[in-house]
């Protein structure tokens, strides 16, 4: 595990930065939280309530799901 | 239009940021990407020292790179949040003004590597920083993080 852990990193410092953004950059629809064009939150901590309380669980946003 | 965050997208943030003279760094598991970390992020992330007038100098930036801000953004975005997202304009992005357990900007710009022209935090500060949000993402992704940090640390 923790030599293919070493590997990944090793052939990841390979590729140069357009190759790691180009390629581990990627998009996929989250529901609610991609629904409203722009959120601003006051606090942190306000964030995080609205996460905890609005998302679905399993975007991995809250502290449990 | 592409809404993923893509190289050319990068270098032109790179550039309209530096042309307005934002203070910001990439933070995130996008910010550990630039650095090397070899993982998958939706996110683009990035910490921008929350000051009146380098707030004013993103909302001309974020126009400048297609962001459609209104009045009210504008208004709100001058007023100073903490966290704000943006899902419309040539990609998705979240502006963190204040991620957790990070004393301020300016300690964590002495820390910080330019990689290619992207300012990006230290490592430690990355991993504090989702070390401190706690959520089930960050924890999934800390093992992996850590490693990575030991094996920059190895490799010097």
């Amino acid at each position: 595990m923790k030599n293919n852990l070493i590997r990944d990193f090793e052939a990841a410092s390979r590729r140069g930065l357009k190759h790691r953004i180009e390629y581990f950059f990627i998009h996929t629809y989250k529901p609610v939280m991609d629904d409203a064009i722009i959120r601003y939150f006051d606090t942190m901590g306000d964030y995080r309530r609205w996460c905890e309380t609005h998302l679905p669980g399993w975007l991995g946003y809250g502290k449990k799901i | 239009m592409e809404r993923r965050f893509s190289y050319r997208q990068a270098e032109k943030l790179a550039s309209v940021f530096k042309k307005h003279r934002v203070k910001y760094l990439f933070i995130g598991k996008s910010g550990a990407i630039i650095l090397g970390f070899p993982d998958t992020t939706q996110d683009v992330d990035v910490f921008v020292e929350k000051s009146r007038g380098n707030c004013r100098r993103l909302v001309r930036a974020l126009e400048n790179m297609g962001y459609p801000l209104t009045a009210d953004d504008r208004k709100e975005m001058l007023r100073g949040k903490d966290f704000i997202q943006i899902r419309s304009g040539p990609f998705d992005i979240d502006l963190v003004f204040a991620p957790d357990d990070i004393k301020s900007f300016s300690d964590a710009k002495k820390r910080s590597l330019l990689i290619q022209g992207l300012p990006v935090c230290h490592i430690d500060d990355i991993i504090k920083s989702k070390e401190a949000a706690g959520r089930i993402k960050d924890r999934e992704s800390l093992p992996r993080l850590r490693a990575f940090r030991n094996w920059l640390r190895k490799k010097g």
